[in-house]
């Protein structure tokens, strides 16, 4: 049986384009952040798990290997985990199954990645494609997320108008946030006239290219007790995977993420929830394009199949709403190192814990869910945490 | 710290060449595309599901007991993408386009182009068939295919 596993603290830093430091020294300050605000040192932590989405951006070859003095891990266990952008939650899940798992107490979980050094974001694109059916092709960010968002919008009946509203809201709530690289005050107008990336992508639906890193600490029960009289426990995980031919899959055509729904079922199973709109008082989904926040709400329940533009036009996910998503930002306003998305599990702990600063939202957060998405329309990781 | 000295960047470049293995099923159905101007599928003898891009075992049965059969060169459009930036990420005046299509004749599809249409007057489920290079310009690969257009009445 798996033992209890509590977040006891979280490391933040500026997203921007961080070209004076190295990775090690990009991650020192959230280690250190980290540690600061479990009030730890690093010689209570007995093992790192760390790891990035694409090693292309920065240039080397497995470049955790270049972290380990800065994630407070010298001579200690230390493993690494990439599932491309769901990186941001499959990592805090393997840092919790350390803990639950009873071989490590304490776990220094770090998120990074390092994208401005690269001179060619579009040529390192081309590289995660797969070199038979798709490469040949030419397919890039741009047309991959316009195959996408045409078919959910039309398999839905949404319009750019719903999306806009994402990257109005989100760039509005990163205003508040302290380390966000993209806050703005726009208008459904501004981003409907932004230009076009692909139909019906346009700029102000994608989010900006940075650097940044994020760390989480997860322990078990006893220690995270000696720590804090209000613990954030992990209470459910839940990952998904399809096939990289996703031109020619048996379920899921783009429009509707299949595997994303099964991930948040599987966190939901493990944490007794069966209705999550009764439960879920904030969530922080990964947002790369306008149209994935909407996708996630619906795979996450947190609004009906096809519902997302209903969540939007009533306001039930803006930071006074029902149920606000993003109120930091998201990956539009606050700007997306892809794995360092797992700011999105960091803000859902400082809600919890009332450490959201202006990001605060005025509703009581016991319960919170987030998740992130990678590969080719392929991977999804969910994680739910709050109080008892 | 070492806030007032400039921080120093080091240029460099990675260039590595390669030989991609296309794989067992990816080499048979290039090489039924160029020599024959056929689109193989392998289907499932257990569930009767046709994999398209084709592949030597049932990702669902988990059994490598498929045969190989022939889908269609005519599907419908599942999705599409229109891009005014070349491969390169140049901006372009004149559109091309990607678009998913589902093979008729098999449960799957492929990512291809999209030509002898207007971007306009593309729709989701749109029928369009395959226009293949001239034999002798084929060479097995997945641009054997030069394009789909919309099915001709």
């Amino acid at each position: 049986m798996a033992r209890r596993v509590a977040i006891v603290g979280a490391g933040m830093q500026k997203f921007a384009r961080r070209k004076e430091e190295n990775i090690n020294e990009m991650i020192f300050e959230v280690a250190k952040n980290a540690l600061d605000n479990a009030g730890l040192t690093r010689d209570a932590i007995d093992a790192v798990v760390l790891g990035n989405a694409v090693d292309a951006f920065c240039g080397i070859h497995n470049s955790s290997k270049l972290a380990v003095e800065g994630s407070g891990g010298l001579m200690k266990p230390m493993m690494m985990n990439s599932t491309s952008g769901s990186t941001a939650i499959s990592l805090p899940i393997l840092g919790y199954t350390h803990v639950a798992s009873g071989l490590y107490d304490v776990v220094m979980v770090i998120a990074y990645e390092k994208m401005s050094e690269n001179l060619a974001a579009q040529a390192v694109f081309n590289t995660v494609y797969d070199e038979v059916y798709v490469r040949p092709l030419g397919l890039n960010v741009p047309l991959q997320c316009g195959l996408e968002a045409r078919r959910y919008l039309n398999k839905y009946g949404l319009t750019e108008v719903h999306m806009a509203k994402v990257s109005v809201k989100n760039r509005g709530n990163a205003l508040s946030n302290p380390y966000a690289q993209m806050p703005m005050k726009i208008t459904v107008g501004d981003v409907l006239n932004s230009p076009y990336i692909s139909w019906p992508v346009k700029l102000f639906d994608t989010s900006p290219v940075t650097d940044g890193a994020r760390a989480v600490i997860f322990a078990a029960e006893d220690v995270a007790r000696e720590i804090t009289d209000d613990p954030v426990w992990v209470r459910g995980v839940g990952r998904g995977a399809n096939s990289c031919y996703f031109m020619g899959r048996r379920l899921d055509d783009l429009g509707r993420l299949d595997y994303a729904y099964l991930a948040a079922r599987q966190a939901y199973d493990m944490a007794g929830i069966k209705n999550p709109r009764a439960v879920i008082d904030y969530a922080e989904v990964y947002d790369p394009f306008t149209y994935k926040e909407m996708q996630h709400c619906e795979a996450l329940g947190l609004c009906d199949e096809g519902g997302a533009g209903r969540m939007l036009d009533e306001g039930t996910s803006s930071k006074e709403g029902k149920l606000p998503v993003n109120a930091s930002g998201g990956l539009q306003g606050e700007g997306n190192p892809i794995a360092a998305g797992m700011s999105r599990l960091c803000w859902c702990y400082k809600m919890i814990k009332k450490e959201a600063g202006d990001c605060q939202v005025p509703k009581e957060v016991n319960t919170a869910i987030c998740n992130g998405w990678g590969g080719m329309f392929q991977y999804s990781a969910v994680m739910i945490i709050g109080r008892d | 710290m070492s806030k007032d000295v400039k921080p120093i960047t080091i240029s460099g470049e990675i260039q590595v060449p390669y030989n991609f293995a296309v794989g067992l099923a990816g080499s048979r159905f290039l090489a039924e595309l160029r020599d024959n101007g056929k689109f193989m599928a392998t289907k499932c003898k257990k569930c009767g599901y046709v994999m398209m891009p084709p592949r030597i075992f049932c990702e669902e049965c988990f059994i490598d007991d498929v045969e190989w059969v022939e889908a269609s060169s005519k599907g419908k459009i599942q999705t599409f993408a229109v891009s005014y930036m070349s491969p390169e990420g140049k901006r372009i005046k004149d559109p091309w386009m990607l678009a998913i299509v589902k093979l008729d004749k098999s449960d799957g599809g492929l990512l291809v182009r999209l030509d002898e249409v207007k971007p306009d007057d593309v729709k989701i489920g749109m029928r369009v068939e395959a226009v293949l290079k001239p034999k002798n310009q084929r060479v097995g690969s997945i641009l054997d295919i030069q394009h789909f257009r919309p099915v001709k009445d």
